[in-house]
């Protein structure tokens, strides 16, 4: 059972004191949440579960012990050991300050209609799940289990090419509808591991560049610049549009980004190494000019 | 008790709605909230709104004042709509409870916010009770909410499977029934007995409990997840904070309201950068502390009716009520 390997990884961790902090899921509210937990002594291990429920990404966690004394442990599906290959990259952590334990991760389930169904195998993947090209973790200190197979995921930039043969009034048209249901609480750019600076634009007042208004002209201003800086960084976890309580499809204009850097820059996913920097974060002379 | 087939629903809220500007809950491709009536349209009178109704008399953002000069001249006005009759229909019991506290804030207490006041005094109330637990994670019942009843409104309907046993609650509500009575039977009726509640919180003596832990360890702890957004602040249905900005274009401006949240990092931030709540810890607490403890203090009510929003949709599953189970089980010295 993981769940064991994982108490027994955390609590020998922990004897040894090898790590001040291990970051994981603990059991929820109900059978089908599973919540970020944070564990500091071994006696507490046991708290520890990795089911069909371990949707959170724990990378952005790890931006609250930036200044930690001792290292941290951190359970790291695919998509949270790409977050934190970015965030090593980005200065935000570092690598000998953390200790990653990998799990392979097949996907994670929708919340069911009621509680009283216990039907795991009946219920489907989270929309970010069936889209996942990184089920392995890409960094790790140990890895608890074995790797699980890639599966095909078919074109994942299906849904931005749906969007790009529309006409600029429809889209306008479409964005402008999804936008006005944004509440803006922000909850997409606070689970992102990628929203990583110490004052966000948007929190710091005086600036301005964006006001407190509940309207069109505002949310758009909030969503796009989201997404422009997140441009060659978003890992695609899904996180975002996960969180979001009106389910506004985020990862739309995530991925039309990355597939416009895809064509301007070459091919790049982030976060799958240490060593190929993001597009927008190096210089190269032959960088394209066509914006210029 | 006077009742009404389910089925002839949606044609009395067509009559009504040649009465009053109606909102009713809809559910259609966005988010489930109230919104105006059209007949034939997405009329959704199962379950909870996702959406809870504060917006209608205390929208996100509202225009208060303009004003404008003109050399050594200046105007003021203030912008308060002109009273229009409109019927919220269909709030659940919790939503109810909600109103109830958000009149105390902006109604008493020596203050009467106009703003509030003037949508709130036009509009005409009609609950739909709950035969229990609308979704998984609701939890009203341990909140001192009736579900299956409200008395705070001007009709309230009894949820009795096929059909609604209508029960005036005041005296405008005695006049709606009278009116729309050809809508109604006379009928015996038998309210269904209340199925279970899967989270029963104990807050019993809370508040009390809490007068003693500011400095407790426990915000420390159960803060730790918290990502900081405004999910919860803005999908509860009693939470009311809000700011004040304006803007000005030339010689012309206005000020408006708009929502705030006790969650973000500059919500305190005062002039000068100084913040008394500098960390996740503080902001926590103080949610929970206006909650369960300030908000009774000065009202003599929880500001919490049990709707399970905040637990239904924060991203990191922040429990209200296994932090009350917390608090209750913290030993003091």
């Amino acid at each position: 059972m993981i769940t064991e390997k994982i108490r027994a990884a955390a609590k020998e961790l922990l004897e040894k004191g090898e790590v001040e902090t291990v970051i994981g899921w603990e059991r929820g509210t109900f059978w089908y949440n599973s919540t970020p937990v944070f564990i500091s002594k071994p006696e507490q291990a046991d708290r520890l579960v990795f089911d069909d429920f371990c949707a959170n990404n724990l990378a952005k966690y790890l931006l609250d012990y930036r200044n930690a004394d001792g290292k941290i442990a951190v359970f790291v599906k695919g998509c949270d050991a790409r977050a934190i290959t970015r965030l090593i990259q980005d200065n935000q952590v570092k690598r000998e300050k953390v200790y990653l334990i990998g799990i392979p991760c097949t996907g994670m389930k929708e919340a069911p209609k009621t509680v009283s169904s216990q039907d795991v195998a009946g219920l489907p993947l989270l929309a970010k799940c069936q889209s996942c090209a990184t089920p392995n973790p890409v960094i790790y200190d140990i890895l608890l289990g074995d790797p699980v197979p890639q599966k095909e995921v078919g074109n994942r930039f299906a849904g931005v090419e749906a969007l790009e043969a529309k006409g600029a009034d429809e889209k306008y048209e479409h964005w402008g509808k999804l936008f006005s249901e944004c509440i803006r609480c922000y909850a997409c750019r606070n689970v992102c591991p990628a929203c990583n600076c110490r004052e966000c634009a948007f929190d710091a007042n005086g600036l301005n560049w964006l006001g407190k208004q509940n309207n069109l002209q505002e949310n758009q201003m909030f969503n796009m610049t989201r997404a422009m800086h997140v441009a060659g960084r978003c890992i695609e976890c899904g996180e975002c549009e996960r969180v979001c309580p009106m389910g506004l499809p985020l990862m739309d204009i995530n991925r039309k980004i990355i597939k416009d850097l895809n064509e301007l820059f070459g091919s790049y996913d982030a976060g799958l190494n240490l060593e190929d920097r993001p597009p927008l974060g190096q210089y190269k002379l032959d960088d394209p000019e066509k914006f210029m | 008790m006077k009742t009404v087939v389910k089925s002839k629903i949606s044609a009395l809220l067509d009559e009504i709605a040649k009465e009053f500007n109606l909102l009713v809950p809809t559910a259609g491709d966005g988010a489930s909230k109230f919104a105006p009536y059209t007949s034939g349209g997405q009329v959704s009178l199962d379950g909870r709104t996702l959406l809870p109704p504060k917006d209608v008399f205390f929208p996100q953002t509202e225009k208060m004042y303009k004003f404008s000069t003109d050399g050594m001249a200046g105007s003021l006005e203030t912008l308060l709509e002109a009273p229009k009759h409109q019927m919220l229909f269909g709030v659940r019991p919790c939503d109810v409870k909600s109103i109830h506290e958000l009149d105390h804030v902006f109604l008493t207490k020596g203050f009467v916010d106009e703003f509030y006041q003037s949508k709130r005094d036009r509009t005409f109330l009609v609950s739909i009770g709950c035969n229990g637990p609308a979704e998984p994670t609701c939890f009203c019942q341990s909140m001192g909410v009736n579900p299956q009843e409200s008395d705070a409104v001007d009709v309230h309907l009894f949820d009795l499977g096929s059909e609604y046993g209508a029960v005036a609650k005041s005296e405008n509500g005695e006049a709606f029934l009278q009116k729309y009575a050809s809508f109604f039977n006379e009928a015996e009726v038998q309210l269904p007995a209340i199925s279970e509640f899967a989270l029963k919180p104990d807050v019993e003596g809370i508040t009390e409990k809490l007068q003693q832990m500011f400095d407790h360890p426990l915000w420390e702890e159960v803060s730790r997840k918290c990502l900081g957004c405004g999910a919860c602040t803005y999908l509860c249905p009693t939470c009311h904070c809000f700011d004040i900005s304006g803007r000005v274009a030339g010689n012309q401006g206005f000020k408006f309201r708009c929502w705030d949240s006790c969650m973000f990092s500059e919500y305190t931030r005062m002039a000068g950068g100084h913040n008394p709540r500098p960390s996740k810890k503080e902001r926590v607490r103080n949610r929970f502390l206006h909650k369960l403890q300030y908000f009774p203090e000065r009202y003599g009510d929880l500001l919490c009716t049990g709707c399970g929003r905040c637990l239904s949709k924060c991203p990191v599953n922040m429990d209200i009520t296994n932090i009350i189970k917390q608090i209750r089980e913290v030993e003091l010295a």
